[in-house]
């Protein structure tokens, strides 16, 4: 095809309409699901919010057979790796939702063992905030999904969009392997160390109430 | 029988202490190398079976105001099924110097996990115990998360998970078979397994 | 990989690992099997993948700040969580809560066990294959999470009690929508019971299966449903009541096989009995406070501290310094859905906590895993884990 025909035409946007309408209307969850987060996608799934009415039909516990990846729950960094190497195995057009505070920040937990957030790991499109978040919230967030679906075009490879957030996803990780490798040359602090700072602490607090 | 008097036959054969701070029930405080006579009197000696293993708890003392004397501390929990309604509880003082206790799961099959979490976070390493590793924590993770000194933000990264086979095959040779040969998939390059899965 | 069996002879075993994004691990709990064919030979587990740092994250806040966080433990049923903290406080200060609330908890109580044994059957019919009791299940959830939603302003993790009584007295309207939701779980009940009972497919694939005897559950300290359907009654509530539990006419249920079909007929059993409690204890629910009146446990409420010196005080040094839990070590247990969910509370007096270790139920339970699977097929093992109940939130908290 010439130079015209790449540009966006009658054509390619037909088709891109037609696409992304199939697209958006048959998204298939995989519900990495961990934690709390997941019980409440459980009820969206049956009965009363019922997830099958925007396309969703049945979940698909494999990342080969499914469309959209939804975190919902904490991540921790043995779980990590596992949730890095199921974004790979997914296939082309696939999305991420990032269900819940601690898979969109970490949550309340801001410990030794949580990634705050798993936009650490992986590129996400869509956070849904909620501790857990509301069945309602989660079909906001799926219609969201649907907009954002629809405004694709299959001109542009999905890799170019999500391309920003895989450098900011190389950067973080460059940067947690930096602590680590510190972190294991360092020496054992001394106890008397921090016994004293601890002392100063409370000393210092002491007088700031006495003022 | 009661409690009280199972805790007066410990003082009396394995020099248990009655611990103040505890109020609200009978804890003994008692030195590690008597734990695993005082824990099969307990089990099977008494007159109240305490047949089941309630909880192992490691505490560390660290920071705790007018503390004297060793850094850490295992509680022990247990709880009698035939007589419900008996409890007792027994502490081990673990100083940091030396931090061995002796184990006891060849006593109670829960204690494995129980002690090997103690170790994960705190560091006290039970002699004898068969499989003494990381419970909660990833296999990369360097130090003891729940001590008083471990910052509670310091995040460590994991590149890549436990590998497990090794264990694989203990519990094999513990149930009597004998590895002969490995698969050829296991002999991965070592690159590639430093590495991790996380290709950022 | 090649391996010489007891009696001598070659093996070519090979090792599949169920990992932990597995819709029957429920996306935590990871377990390495060598395999003979179909057979599970060996298999070792690995657990930590949602490990939080619960213990290390309430030592930073005060002793009200911890309730949250136990809400997460055991999600499917969290105010049980709540309730069994609260409780193990109470004991330190060694207070009572008034009459209403002590009924009102047993309610709140029985009706979380309730919503935790439907999430438990539901999931383990779904991971054999079936989907429809997973629908007929969560009907009666939707119900009793609306109570919540009007009760305590949250579907699921609701921090509903309190140390030294509960958030805030119960809505108009309330009694009536339990009793509503009584119904939908009796109905539900019915439905699940004619899916499950002579279902060919279900039998076969959970009587006899993932067999476990009495000494042996002990000996892993195994408590709960799962230990009753060995043929243990131990159950907390009628061994060393709280709460009144045993002025209510109900039974401990108990299993005979020790397998996996009765661990999930036990369940369902015993939302019967809840059922039966939560009739009795609404019939006395009496007017009165909800709350102890001591403004060192239970903060003052907003209408005293903003007109009375006292209470303006007691309300902030309730929350800016915590309350003040006498010093000592204390450990607590109470029944919840999977068993006995312990605090070990080390408290130096101070408003924060010093230590809490919270005693997982399911830990043990999943601990005795190697040794329900080895020796059956790998299908096998998703019956067993599926009736065990293991909700990591508490197993790695």
């Amino acid at each position: 095809m010439g130079n015209e025909a790449e540009k966006p035409n009658i054509i390619t946007s037909s088709l891109d309409f037609l696409v992304n309408w199939g697209r958006s209307n048959s998204l298939w969850p995989f519900p990495y699901g961990t934690a709390c987060c997941a019980i409440e996608f459980m009820s969206t799934e049956v009965g009363r919010y019922d997830l099958s009415r925007i396309g969703s039909e049945y979940v698909r516990f494999t990342p080969r057979q499914s469309d959209v990846l939804l975190v919902a729950g904490t991540i921790t960094y043995k779980q990590a790796p596992i949730l890095k190497r199921i974004y790979e195995q997914m296939a082309e057009p696939r999305w991420v939702i990032a269900m819940g505070a601690c898979a969109s920040s970490g949550g309340f937990y801001d410990s030794y063992c949580t990634v705050p957030g798993i936009d650490h790991i992986i590129p996400v499109d869509v956070y849904i905030g909620g501790c857990p978040p509301r069945p309602e919230a989660f079909f906001d967030a799926m219609f969201d999904l649907q907009k954002k679906v629809k405004d694709e075009s299959f001109m542009k490879q999905r890799a170019e969009s999500v391309k920003e957030q895989l450098e900011m996803i190389k950067v973080k990780t460059a940067e947690a392997k930096r602590d680590v490798a510190a972190c294991a040359h360092e020496k054992i602090v001394d106890i008397k160390d921090f016994m004293k700072e601890k002392q100063e602490n409370l000393v210092k607090k002491a007088q700031f109430w006495k003022e | 029988m009661t409690v009280e008097e199972i805790f007066a036959i410990l003082d009396e054969k394995f020099g248990a202490k009655r611990e103040t701070l505890d109020k609200w029930g009978v804890t003994a405080v008692i030195s590690a190398s008597y734990l695993h006579n005082a824990v099969q009197f307990l089990k099977e000696g008494s007159d109240i079976k305490f047949e089941m293993l309630v909880d192992i708890a490691g505490i560390d003392y660290l920071t705790y105001p007018n503390h004297e004397g060793p850094r850490f501390a295992v509680s022990y929990a247990f709880k009698s099924v035939s007589k419900p309604g008996n409890r007792i509880r027994l502490k081990v003082l673990v100083s940091e110097e030396d931090l061995n206790v002796p184990t006891i799961s060849d006593l109670y099959a829960n204690a494995n996990w129980y002690e090997r979490e103690v170790f994960d976070q705190f560091g006290v390493i039970f002699e004898g115990h068969p499989d003494l590793r990381r419970l909660l924590n990833h296999v990369e993770f360097v130090g003891h998360p729940l001590r008083k000194d471990y910052p509670a933000q310091k995040r460590q990264w994991l590149s890549t998970n436990d590998y497990l086979l090794p264990q694989l095959e203990k519990r094999l040779e513990e149930l009597g078979y004998k590895v002969v040969q490995r698969s050829k998939e296991v002999e991965t390059n070592d690159n590639e397994f430093l590495e991790g899965s996380i290709k950022a | 990989m090649i391996v010489l069996d007891p009696n001598g002879e070659k093996l070519n075993l090979m090792p599949l690992n169920v990992g932990p994004s597995h819709p029957a691990t429920h996306g935590c709990l990871r377990f390495l099997t060598a395999m003979d064919g179909e057979t599970i030979v060996a298999s070792v587990e690995e657990i930590g993948y949602l490990h939080r740092g619960f213990e290390k994250m309430v030592e930073r806040g005060t002793w009200q700040q911890v309730i949250p966080y136990t809400d997460r433990l055991n999600y499917c049923s969290a105010i049980m969580n709540n309730i069994a903290f609260c409780r193990a406080v109470e004991n330190m200060f060694g207070v009572e809560i008034p009459e209403r609330s002590k009924v009102l908890r047993v309610i709140v109580n029985e009706l979380s066990r309730i919503n935790d044994h439907f999430v438990c059957v539901a999931a383990a019919f779904q991971d054999l294959g079936g989907t429809t009791p997973f629908m007929y299940a969560f009907n009666p959830r939707e119900e009793i999470m609306c109570i919540w939603e009007k009760l305590t302003g949250a579907r699921l993790t609701n921090s509903f009690a309190r140390i030294g009584g509960l958030y805030r007295d119960s809505y108009a309207g309330f009694e009536q929508d339990v009793l509503d939701a009584l119904n939908s779980t009796e109905k539900a009940l019915k439905d699940l019971h004619a899916c499950l009972d002579r279902n060919r497919i279900f039998l076969d694939r959970t009587v006899g299966i993932g067999k476990i005897s009495a000494e042996k559950a002990i000996s892993y300290g195994w408590t709960g449903p799962c230990l009753r359907a060995s043929g243990v009654a131990s159950d907390l509530r009628k061994d060393e009541p709280y709460y009144d539990y045993e002025t209510y006419d109900w039974e401990v249920v108990v299993g005979t096989q020790g397998d996996c079909n009765d661990r999930l007929q036990v369940r369902l059993a015993e939302i019967e009995e809840s059922v039966k409690i939560v009739r009795q204890a609404l019939k006395r629910l009496a007017p009165g406070p909800v709350d102890i009146v001591d403004p060192r446990i239970r903060v003052p409420s907003h209408k005293l501290a903003y007109q009375d010196m006292e209470g303006l005080i007691g309300r902030f040094k309730s929350v800016y310094e915590g309350i003040r839990v006498p010093e000592g070590e204390y450990y607590c247990g109470s029944e919840c859905a999977n068993g006995e969910l312990g605090f070990t509370i080390i408290s130096d007096g101070s408003g924060h906590p010093y230590r809490i270790k919270v005693r997982p139920p399911c830990l043990t339970q999943f601990a005795a895993f190697h040794e329900l699977v080895e020796g059956g097929l790998l299908a096998d093992s998703m019956a067993v884990l599926s009736g065990l109940n293991i909700i990591a939130g508490e197993l790695d908290r």
